[in-house]
């Protein structure tokens, strides 16, 4: 069981520090798996950290009556210059399996399936391995609650089913915390939901419940964006009363409509080249490997490396960045022309 | 499943049996990047200090006379006094990067800032010590005399050397982290505490009113102490003090601590 009273967490940085979580209250009981959802930005990951305990609230508690997991995501947790096999050792010791180690790189080695590359420092693993490790890592302790960030967005369809395989596989002994845009990993794995929105969070005991309060919300944002052509430059969506925010998302969850609303997406999105969801998909596997590059870049400045050394870490991190303004100037671009196919057909949308 | 879980669940480890392996994974897993992960890390650890000698003897045969270290050989002078340097340095400058550098690894909450620093440090020491007996024991097989004649002492001053060096690693730590200039600063003062410290060149002739300002730097006050632990006619510079040495030096570990616990989850969540 897990007791977050009273939590607020700020970031204190250059240009002014807003709260990215404000009077945050909530019991996960034990055995219970949530998934969090949210718009990017909207304090998940914070929260899932702040849960694992890699920092700690400007206010408020958390309480932690179980053995919890850290982050397993695609970033962090590995030192990029080490192999699999010594960063597998080193989270094994930390974790007090002295005697155990052989045993947990053994089951390691076998979850995470990347073959001759467990031997192989980190930063030359792609993304995907990267999170199979983790993944795999993380499995190899019997923790009470997992927390996942991401960590399945770039797997390949085998890696996902073994992955949800695994999780059910332990339920009744543990449960799961996981930030996702997968819905239907969400759906598949999780019972309860939290959807966090302007630093507030929701508890729906039901995630579907949860999903359908974050769909009003994107619908909401984008029928505004619609309406204001033109002013989409600036960029900031707007803000409205949580309250009445989520009243709406209740009311469309009983009703049943944010299906369908999204029926209407995918007719007007499926007339297009590339769908909506392929892209989304691009830019997610496009961010995660900017993720990738990014740290690796970091890793190499950090090491102090001479320029020559250092430069193809930082070219690879320009192409990364590149590819990644790219799938997301495209993702706009086809969201734009969906707003356009929305407004076209406001009876699919509500109103 | 596993054994090391198979505990009851209210029953969790100690903060010092996390703490204990938190040190011993840190540990391992720097002694195999520090020695293993570098082309010729092993090499270069011995021949890098050797190489210093060599130049600093043949500088020293031209330019003949004059300095005379009075009751010591030039030889084991100078490679007491680069070894005890070398170690304080090193203390110093492997905490410079050892948070910045397993930033990815205070993913797993068990770890703190303090840990790679200490870890490293103690490394650090354990192959500087190592070193030093092998240059120990190569000195007295080419007949030179290196046979400490107060071994307490000269372990005693050694063990300060390094107690400093833990001292400044811990306080620069912090520092170089928050603040990237101060990294800079640090590796540019490098050069000149060489000299500063009187690692080369004999401080000894220097007159009163400069000594008086280099006595400040506590580095000299233990080479000496530890050149005094090797030859025991050895004139060390006046104004030699081991209290001075260990004022500065718990100074600077409880400075260090303090800033550790202090800045500990700004350093974490960088």
């Amino acid at each position: 069981m897990i007791e977050i009273n009273g939590l607020y967490k700020r970031y204190h940085n250059h240009h002014g520090s807003d709260w990215v979580l404000r009077d945050i209250n909530l019991t996960i009981p034990k055995g219970v798996s949530v998934g969090l959802v949210g718009r990017n930005g909207a304090g998940k990951s914070t929260l899932l950290r702040l849960i694992a305990g890699m920092d700690m609230p400007e206010r408020g508690s958390i309480h932690r009556g179980c053995r919890v997991s850290w982050p397993i995501g695609l970033s962090g947790g590995f030192q990029g210059s080490m192999t699999g096999r010594q960063n597998v050792k080193f989270v094994a010791r930390v974790h007090g399996g002295r005697q155990n180690v052989e045993d947990i790189i053994e089951r390691v080695r076998d979850f995470a399936e990347i073959g001759e590359a467990f031997d192989e420092p980190i930063k030359t693993y792609s993304s995907g391995m990267r999170a199979r490790l983790n993944f795999g890592l993380s499995l190899a302790f019997d923790f009470d609650v997992y927390l996942s960030d991401e960590a399945t967005s770039v797997g390949d369809r085998a890696f996902k089913a073994k992955a949800s395989k695994a999780f059910k596989d332990k339920v009744g002994q543990a449960s799961l915390i996981m930030v996702s845009h997968g819905e239907g990993m969400l759906k598949q794995l999780c019972q309860a939901g939290v959807y966090l929105q302007n630093g507030r969070a929701t508890w729906y005991d039901d995630v579907k419940d949860a999903i359908a309060a974050y769909h009003a919300e994107t619908d909401e944002a984008r029928k505004q964006r619609g309406e204001q052509v033109g002013q989409v430059a600036s960029g900031k969506s707007q803000q409205r009363p949580g309250t009445a925010q989520n009243e709406l998302a209740l009311q469309q969850g009983k009703t049943k409509k944010p299906s369908e609303a999204q029926q209407a997406q995918t007719d007007t999105s499926t007339q297009e080249s590339e769908t909506r969801e392929e892209l989304e998909s691009l830019v997610a596997r496009r961010r995660a490997d900017f993720e990738v590059a990014k740290s690796a870049f970091e890793h190499a400045k950090a090491m102090q490396l001479v320029e020559m050394d250092l430069k193809p870490y930082q070219r690879r991190f320009r192409k990364a960045r590149n590819q990644l303004q790219q799938a997301q100037e495209r993702l706009d671009s086809s969201s734009a022309a969906e707003d356009a196919g929305d407004n076209s057909h406001p009876g699919s949308n509500h109103s | 499943m596993l054994s090391i879980f198979t505990r009851g669940p209210n029953e969790g480890r100690s903060s010092w049996d996390v703490t204990r392996s938190v040190w011993y994974a840190m540990f391992m897993r720097e002694a195999i990047s520090r020695t293993m992960s570098d082309r010729l890390g092993w090499f270069w650890m011995i021949a890098e200090p050797a190489a210093m000698t060599l130049i600093m003897v043949a500088i020293r045969t031209q330019i003949k006379g004059g300095r005379l270290i009075p009751g010591a050989e030039f030889i084991p002078w100078l490679i007491t006094g680069l070894m005890g340097f070398y170690l304080v340095r090193e203390g110093m400058m492997r905490g410079l990067g050892a948070v910045d550098s397993n930033q990815a690894l205070f993913a797993y909450r068990q770890v703190q800032p303090v840990d790679p620093v200490l870890t490293r440090n103690f490394l650090e020491g354990m192959l500087r010590t190592f070193i030093f007996l092998l240059f120990i024991a190569g000195c007295l097989m080419l007949g030179i005399d290196m046979n400490p004649d107060d071994a307490l002492l000269a372990m005693f001053g050694w063990f300060s050397l390094w107690c400093l060096g833990l001292g400044a690693g811990l306080v620069v730590s912090v520092l170089g982290s928050l603040v990237e200039e101060i990294g800079k600063i640090i590796k540019m003062i490098n050069m000149p505490l060489l000299i500063l410290s009187g690692v080369i060149f004999p401080i000894n002739h220097l007159p009163h009113s400069i000594l008086e300002y280099l006595m400040y730097n506590p580095i000299i006050h233990g080479l000496e102490t530890l050149r005094y632990g090797f030859f025991n006619s050895y004139h060390v510079v006046h104004g030699t003090s081991i209290l001075y040495l260990w004022f500065f030096t718990f100074s600077l570990l409880a400075l260090g601590l303090l800033l550790h616990i202090t800045f500990k989850e700004k350093l974490k969540a960088r």
